[in-house]
């Protein structure tokens, strides 16, 4: 069994016009015994940035704090929030130290950068990361995730179908997969505004 | 979405003449043993060969009115569902059904083969054959092949001469008879539903509700079961299908949401 | 104690705090992820007046590929760059590390990296790490000696070279450099060639795939040519997509959070406060 395995998980980050959406299903498992189906695996880390942590939930709620610590540091310092490029770099270097005993999560990193322009990024458990223009996907359910979102993504969304798009993707996902789904959070950021939803799904 | 459901409709062949059977049907079937030089290693890698074919739940017990069989409708590999609407409830006769758990291809092939079994048996014998029978036939056959690798859980229930009967045969060897079983990867969670509500004197309605529940608290807490919770019953004149539930939908039958459809704003604290 | 100074930022260098754990697992029998690679077809070469690097785009994360439009080329110095394959976080991290300490390294001497001076750091990171960092470089650059390509080990052995590949798809696009290569290309002549040599990795090599990368290192001038051939466009999606009605998704509960306004920061001088 891949360490992945361990509690299961799906995350998606997709890009539209002038807006972002994260979306995350609801299951915390034990291999195969479903623990909780109320999980938060997408966390805040300012108004405009998010970021969902995949993969095993011990780790990723210990990453999760350090980051949140960094990022109090900075604003501290700096007086302003991270931009979400610099908050990849910051996650990605977390991970890289780690780079001989790694945590096991893959991180999924989305936010609205200074001109309101939407970022998304995922990097693999040592911190490589991959920046992409459309969608980005991590978790059990990944692979399903790619065909989903290969195929339903379209550039330019506006938010309304955005939030139609991940989710069905999502969900349509997340039926591919024992460890994970029982429902869904999705995320949807305008620069105006930011609606958290919470999706029916099947629970089995 | 709906699920497609049409793979766990009953099959009924169309009946033709007795005298079609091939003159070497009666031979037991055997398989050859591998041809290797490291038979240990095979049997080895014969059995984690068969073990991504589990994760199941299935169930039936015995009750005043006869037997209620029910099992859900998944099949996985590893953490990816292969399907929702696979048929685990496999009848063998009109009035024996038994169920899958395990390596699917085992439990298909060998319950055929005690169909074809039962059914000599009731032609020589002028009688069908009893249940405390079959099972033990199906037994034998599996103890013949242990070690080698066969994955089979499975529940004989049916009706016979002296009423309602249920065992439990496995791959192992063993076969148990019972008034109450569950077998799979979701068995703990349903035995936990089926022994806080089981009696003896459940109406029919009361236990095919009673089997639904528990297959359906199984698929909620266990990863590899899912899809359809489909209820069978066995009495007197036979087994019937009872139902046949998308446990996707029967979750918010059983827990009802509020969906909020006014959307709540949550306005800004003012700024002192 | 020490232990309480745990947390703060890390002055560098690997955190080995989790390999005891990690290791248990592994002996519990539980497989660590894989983690991902570059897959690639990297190349370089030296033509008349500079060097020339070259480069697929395709990661991989076993037998999926992870990203189609990766950037493989990286920054080392205005007038130095370098080709990364194996672990993409090592050649990542790698390639980041040498290019700051160049940087530094210029600011104190106002000078123009050498392309030797990174060879050299690069190599003696790899060899302390004895091939656990597993990036496979081909560095190549224009300096005050001339024109450099060099190839570096995981493990830090280094090549002197006219031309030079890395990668699954290596031998594929050596094979085309051993046909095809010979002293004092042109530049359209050096391009066409590593664009060749790449496509030929591209299209034989499953670890390789989808774009052409290519950077022109001259005297004084470097021309790093992005997505410079588009060999596999996608064909096979239809351009309108799915479309899906407004509330065709079944929500259980939302919640709506306005943001407010960035407040407009008045520039007060900082003299004052």
């Amino acid at each position: 069994m891949s360490i992945f395995e361990y509690n299961g998980s799906a995350l998606v980050a997709m890009v539209g016009k002038n807006c972002f959406a994260i979306a995350s299903d609801r299951r915390l498992g034990v291999q195969l015994q479903t623990i909780a189906t109320d999980f938060r695996r997408i966390y805040k880390i300012h108004d405009k940035l998010y970021i969902g942590l995949s993969g095993l939930a011990t780790d990723a709620q210990t990453l999760y704090q350090r980051l949140v610590f960094r990022h109090k540091l900075y604003q501290l310092r700096e007086e302003r929030d991270m931009k979400p490029e610099t908050f990849a770099s910051l996650v990605s270097a977390l991970l890289y130290e780690k780079r001989f005993g790694p945590y096991f999560c893959q991180p999924v990193i989305a936010g609205l950068g200074d001109d309101n322009k939407p970022f998304i990024c995922t990097m693999d458990s040592i911190g490589a990361k991959e920046l992409a223009k459309d969608f980005v996907v991590a978790g059990t359910a990944s692979e399903s995730l790619y065909g989903a979102c290969e195929s339903m993504y379209k550039p330019d969304m506006e938010p309304e179908e955005l939030f139609e798009t991940i989710s069905q993707a999502l969900l349509a996902s997340v039926d591919r997969d024992c460890l994970s789904g029982w429902g869904g959070h999705v995320l949807l950021v305008t620069p105006t505004e930011v609606q958290e939803k919470a999706l029916k799904g099947r629970m089995d | 979405m709906k699920l497609d459901t049409s793979g766990l409709e009953t099959f009924v062949p169309p009946s033709r003449g007795l005298n079609v059977l091939p003159s070497d049907f009666t031979a037991s079937p055997a398989f050859d043993l591998p041809g290797c030089t490291d038979f240990d290693g095979f049997q080895k890698n014969a059995v984690q060969m068969v073990k991504p074919a589990k994760g199941t739940t299935t169930l039936a017990f015995i009750f005043k009115e006869g037997v209620i069989v029910a099992a859900d409708s998944r099949a996985s590999m590893g953490g990816y569902i292969s399907s929702q609407t696979v048929k685990k409830i496999i009848e063998i006769n009109p009035y024996m059904i038994g169920t899958m758990a395990g390596g699917a291809a085992d439990c298909q092939f060998w319950h055929r083969n005690l169909g074809i079994k039962c059914r000599l048996h009731e032609l020589a014998n002028k009688r069908r054959i009893s249940v405390t029978g079959a099972s033990k036939l199906l037994a034998n056959i599996l103890y013949s092949y242990r070690g080698m690798g066969l994955s089979v859980g499975t529940m004989i229930a049916g009706w016979d001469e002296t009423g309602p009967g249920l065992y439990y045969v496995d791959s192992e060897g063993g076969r148990l008879k019972g008034k109450r079983f569950s077998v799979g990867s979701g068995s703990p969670y349903a035995y936990a539903v089926l022994d806080s509500g089981y009696r003896f004197d459940l109406s029919i309605e009361e236990a095919a509700e009673l089997a639904r529940r528990a297959i359906y608290h199984a698929t909620f807490r266990d990863g590899a079961s899912g899809g359809v919770a489909s209820v069978y019953y066995v009495g007197p004149d036979g087994w019937k299908k009872l139902s046949g539930d998308d446990v996707g939908e029967l979750h918010y039958k059983y827990y009802p949401v509020v969906t909020s459809s006014v959307e709540q704003e949550m306005a800004e604290a003012p700024v002192a | 104690m020490a232990k309480a100074l745990a947390d703060v930022p890390p002055k560098g260098g690997f955190s080995f705090d989790l390999c005891r754990r990690n290791d248990m697992l592994v002996k519990k029998g539980i497989q660590l992820p894989g983690f991902r690679k570059t897959g690639t077809t990297i190349v370089g070469l030296i033509f008349e007046d500079g060097v020339i690097l070259g480069a697929d785009t395709r990661a991989t994360e076993g037998p999926i590929v992870a990203d189609k439009n990766c950037e493989k080329i990286h920054y080392m110095a205005p007038n130095i760059y370098c080709c990364g394959a194996g672990t993409a976080a090592d050649t990542e991290a790698v390639t980041d590390m040498v290019s700051s300490q160049l940087q530094l390294h210029r600011y104190a001497t106002g000078r123009e990296s050498r392309v030797v001076t990174t060879l050299t750091l690069l190599k003696s990171h790899l060899f302390s790490y004895q091939g656990y960092v597993s990036a496979a470089l081909v560095l190549g650059g224009v300096d005050v000696t001339g024109p450099h390509l060099h190839t570096v080990y995981p493990h830090g052995s280094t090549d002197t070279l006219p031309f030079a590949t890395m990668g699954s798809g290596s031998l594929a696009a050596m094979a085309v450099f051993e046909s095809k290569y010979k002293e004092g290309l042109s530049r359209e002549e050096g391009i066409q060639l590593v664009s060749e040599a790449i496509c030929s990795g591209i299209f034989n090599d499953l670890g390789s795939g989808s774009n052409v990368d290519v950077c022109v290192i001259t005297k004084g001038k470097t021309d790093y040519l992005r997505n410079h051939q588009l060999p596999n466009p996608r064909t096979y999606v239809s351009s309108r997509g799915y479309s899906f009605a407004k509330g065709h998704t079944e929500v259980l509960s939302t919640k709506i959070i306005p943001l407010k306004a960035k407040p407009e920061v008045a520039v007060v001088d900082a003299m004052e406060e």
